[in-house]
């Protein structure tokens, strides 16, 4: 064991507060502490540990009168010989009596039998053996029984232990597998009530995002990543098809004022989710029709602009009101809008075109101008040549290149300062420009524009030999030495755009704009320096990814809405254990979306087509659900859980059942400091009491199902039933319904066959655990025979 | 830490240690377990050490007259404590063996040897609570301590041998 600090506690008040400090942590028995210590199981080492031993008040049994209270340093032993326990609970020492073996129950106590941690082998495999498994309950990603072996694991499905990567990367945070498990199991509304929480546009984000939310999928450790844009993009379709449900109309109007200066993907979100709550949101823009980038900056071919027109549509559907090809600052005034409306959000977005400086720029045509052009018109405009050369490295240049490949140019060739692997394009776009023709130019820079008689006719390079600084922020170095001309009748420069504020004038601009040109707000609440006005998506950011701008947007009209004197209700509940489908999860190839040939592929129709529902619950399949698939290792919690015992802690006193099923460990529902003091138990002597445990050795084992139980026979009829089972999912589970079932019941042989059935409905097993369902089915069935013999 | 004393009676002899974090000479570190302190400090090699964890028994010792884990408890928690060893349970004086030991040699209850001393403790600690346990209570008293060689089946037989003579003569000394 390595070393640490070693504190011994009077009393759990000193303990809790030294707990506070630092990464501490407590000891009572140690009969786990010291292994994991030892075995450097968990990725943090405890700077103290602080004897619990001590504290005298902890220990003993006491009959309180109708209750029996346990101290949390009650040795097991202790309480397998009580007279009271034996007595009043038989349960409790049953279940005590079942914990490891007589050595570690002369040393183990209840306070940690209830806090222990779970026994999964991934888990707890030691560091020295070759590195342990970071696993989600560890702070990493995945669960690796959910692939790997799960004989002990859980049969009712997982918890979270944390965010999942997939959540994470998106930057909405949008619930991914939530909505999968529901789409499993499909329920389309389901799945699209939660991606709506985060996203209104799931039709247009499916499209167009570079879906970092796949990037560190867990199921890339297996095969394919979960192909979550394609699952997104038919939950999208759904959506869109039924409009009226999924974008109603407001209950009540709150009659607040909203303006929303910017039609793109920010301020359509913003508008959304403002209308959503009964304000009255009126969207200002310059352009002919709202979508700001989404109809005019990406291509049809990637998102097909009636997609964009119905999400209008539903807003207006709503009553979002539009004022369209108004610019602010000349048709209305900064100041109308700011007297007129309670709240202003400015998502005015970037499109602005970066000036570089170098000769002859006037010659070339800025990339997003381009992309306005066709898209409004969808045929050449004036200056196109055949030998088109585009300028940058990211994803619009992309859409530039293959643009200008559609329209028909001969050559079309790309040339940026990164090399391939650091562009800031996704691979699939590199990839697919390549595929269609466009010819890649790395690590060159640019250095002027040839020309002759006023005419295009080339484009001098410059080698660049390096784009990152040390500290990876942009700062090119380029070799002067090296120069080449790029043969071309048409430039076109992707290489960035800027945010233009000109708009607000220079009243407002002095306060709001920040030294690199951009509109500055708190990154909390998205609010700017002048009251009531808030601002979010590349306006703030600078140019960056639509979702992006969709999840400034709404986390703008959550602090909006609530400083209006309307705070959100937020929060659609996933079910309550994680599911997945353990042979779906095993399958290695991803369902893709079927693309146009590349011969059929053009300028105005989509290159993709959208999955069957057939497909998309068969890739929804394969998403992991990651969480944590282990079981609850205690034996006493699920008695205490049975009697509806309390849980006094150095802060309050709680019920077992909330402090041991609600959250996947218990530390997680302690505050910090917190400690277990004691257990009260209900006198139990009216009630049948009993704790069964099948495991592979009757001794040392975990149990790979338990029961915990407790009823009254009246008149040879079921009474108030407590059925609790351990060792079957991440916490103990207890089985309401079967309870309900045996109410006021003789116990027939029907009912037992009803009620071992109804123990396990619902059961999602992993690969190597359908054992257990028969295992707890016959002990349910077991309970239900042997009541009163 | 700057330096902590503590006192552990070890078969009944009164010891002193210092346990500190600092790298005195002769200092017990507070990750110290008793285990260790038993064998290397005071060459008390008959608690063996296997597992490390707490699983299989070896290093089993009475802790205030209870069978514990040696190899899992600190010395440093051991303050104010009685601790007996397999070197414990022999008469100082006149050398003679405790019945359970006697009775190890009369059964012919281990081969390898290495696992015998802590289920001799965990025997031992089952005795000083039960005099006269059945052979349900003493399997349930060993379910802690694993052999190799397959000795249990003998080492019940002389346990039970102890606990029937144990009935015969009025219990066992503390």
């Amino acid at each position: 064991m390595k070393t640490f600090e070693h504190y011994t506690s009077k009393t759990f008040e000193e303990a809790s507060e030294l707990l506070k400090q630092g990464k501490n942590v407590v000891v009572a028995g140690g009969t786990d502490l010291f292994g994991t210590m030892s075995k450097a199981i968990l990725p943090e080492y405890p700077e103290a540990v602080i004897d619990l031993k001590e504290i005298s008040e902890g220990e003993g049994i006491k009959d309180n009168g109708g209750t029996i209270e346990i101290g949390a340093l009650t040795k097991l032993a202790d309480v397998v010989d009580s007279q009271i326990i034996l007595k009043k609970a038989p349960a409790m020492a049953q279940a005590a009596h079942s914990v490891a073996t007589s050595i570690v129950r002369n040393t183990g106590t209840v306070g940690g039998n209830v806090c222990q941690d779970v026994r999964c082998w991934y888990y707890r495999y030691p560091h020295e053996g070759g590195g342990r498994f970071l696993c989600q309950r560890k702070g990493g990603a995945e669960c690796y029984a959910v692939h790997g072996d799960n004989r002990y694991h859980s049969i009712f499905g997982g918890m979270k232990a944390g965010i999942t990567p997939c959540t994470r990367e998106c930057p909405a945070g949008t619930d991914i597998p939530a909505y999968m498990e529901k789409l499993r199991a499909g329920d389309y509304d389901g799945a699209a009530e939660i991606i709506m929480e985060v996203n209104p546009m799931p039709m247009i984000t499916s499209r167009i995002c570079p879906h970092p939310c796949q990037d560190k999928c867990n199921q890339l450790g297996n095969g394919d990543c979960v192909n979550i844009h394609a699952v997104e993009r038919s939950m999208g379709d759904y959506i869109l098809a039924d409009i009226g449900k999924f974008y109603p109309a407001p209950k009540t109007e709150t009659g607040k004022k909203l303006a929303v200066i910017g039609a793109g993907p920010s301020g359509l979100t913003c508008a959304y989710f403002m209308r959503k709550q009964g304000h009255s949101v009126t969207v200002i823009d310059k352009m002919e029709k709202a979508g700001g980038v989404l109809m005019y900056g990406i291509p049809h071919y990637r998102l097909p602009k009636h997609y964009v027109d119905d999400f209008v549509a539903a807003l207006e559907g709503m009553g979002v009101k539009f004022d369209l090809g108004k610019t602010v600052g000349a048709d209305i005034s900064m100041d109308a809008i700011i007297s007129g409306y309670d709240s202003v959000y400015l998502a005015t977005g970037a499109w602005k075109q970066p000036i570089l400086g170098i000769d002859g720029e006037n010659l070339t045509m800025f990339g997003l101008d381009f992309l306005v052009e066709v898209n409004k018109y969808l045929k050449k405009v004036a200056q196109f040549g055949n030998n088109v050369l585009v300028c940058g490295g990211g994803n619009v240049a992309m859409d530039v290149a293959l643009t200008a490949v559609r329209l028909g140019a001969k050559n079309v060739t790309l040339v940026c300062l990164e090399k391939e692997s650091e562009m800031p394009a996704t691979s699939e776009e590199i990839e697919r420009a390549k595929e269609e023709g466009v010819t890649i130019i790395n690590s060159r820079g640019l250095s002027k524009v040839v020309e002759k008689n006023g005419k295009v006719i080339g484009l001098e390079t410059k080698a660049c030999t390096s784009v990152f600084d040390e500290n990876r922020r942009f700062s090119p170095k380029y070799d002067e030495a090296d120069k080449t001309i790029i043969e071309a009748d048409s430039i076109i420069l992707a290489t960035g755009q800027r945010v233009d504020l000109d708009f607000l004038g220079n009243k407002y601009a002095e306060k709001i704009k920040s030294q690199r040109g951009l509109i500055e707000v708190n990154q909390e609440s998205f609010k700017t320096n002048l009251p009531n006005v808030y601002g979010g998506g590349d306006a703030v950011t600078g140019p960056n990814l639509a979702v992006r701008a969709i999840a400034a947007g709404s986390a703008a009209a959550k602090h909006m809405s609530r400083d209006l004197g309307f705070p959100f209700e937020r929060g659609v509940k996933g079910s309550e254990f994680l599911s997945c489908d353990a042979e779906s999860v095993a399958v290695k190839e991803s369902v893709k979306l079927k693309e146009v040939p590349l011969g059929q592929r053009s300028l105005d129709k989509e290159d993709a087509v959208s999955l069957s529902k057939e497909e998309t619950a068969k890739e929804a399949g394969r998403c992991m659900n990651c969480g944590c698939y282990s079981v609850n290792a205690s034996d006493i919690t699920p008695v205490l859980i049975a009697f509806d015992a309390d849980i006094v802690t150095t802060s309050r006193t709680i019920k077992a059942k909330e402090l041991f099923t609600t959250k996947l460990k218990v530390s997680d529902m302690l505050e910090q400091g917190e400690l277990v003091k004691a257990v009260i138990v209900p006198d139990m002597e009216d009630y049948e009491t009993h704790y069964e445990k099948l495991r592979v050795r009757d001794a040392v084992d975990f149990a790979i199902v338990s029961l915990a139980t407790a009823y009254k026979l009246k008149d040879g009829r079921f009474h108030d039933a407590r059925i609790v089972l351990g060792g079957v999912a991440p916490v103990p589970v207890e089985l309401g319904k079967v309870e309900k079932l045996l109410e006021g019941k003789t116990p027939t042989a029907e009912l037992v066959k009803q009620a071992g059935e109804l123990a396990v409905k619902g059961v999602v097993p992993l690969r190597k655990n359908q054992y257990k369902i028969t295992q707890a089915r016959a002990l349910v069935e077991r309970f239900v025979e042997g009541a009163g013999k | 830490m700057d330096g902590k004393l503590i006192h552990i009676a070890i078969n009944g002899e009164q010891y002193e240690f210092l346990v500190s974090t600092r790298k005195i000479n002769g200092a017990i570190p507070p990750e110290e377990t008793l285990a260790t302190t038993l064998r290397e400090r005071l060459n008390l090699t008959g608690t063996k050490i296997a597992c490390g964890e707490g699983a299989c028994g070896a290093c089993t010792v009475l802790l205030n007259n209870r069978a514990v884990s040696s190899c899992i408890t600190l010395t440093v928690e051991c303050d104010g404590k009685d601790v007996v060893t397999i070197e414990g349970l022999q008469d100082p004086v006149t050398g003679e063996l405790d019945p359970i030991q006697q009775a190890f040699i009369d059964y012919y209850a281990f081969q390898c040897g290495f696992c015998t001393p802590g289920i001799i403790m965990a025997a031992k600690g089952l005795f000083i609570k039960n005099p006269h346990p059945d052979r349900k209570e003493v399997e349930d008293a060993l379910s802690g301590n694993m052999c190799r060689c397959i000795s249990q089946y003998h080492a019940l037989d002389a346990i039970m041998a102890v606990s029937e003579k144990l009935t015969n003569e009025g219990g066992i000394k503390a």
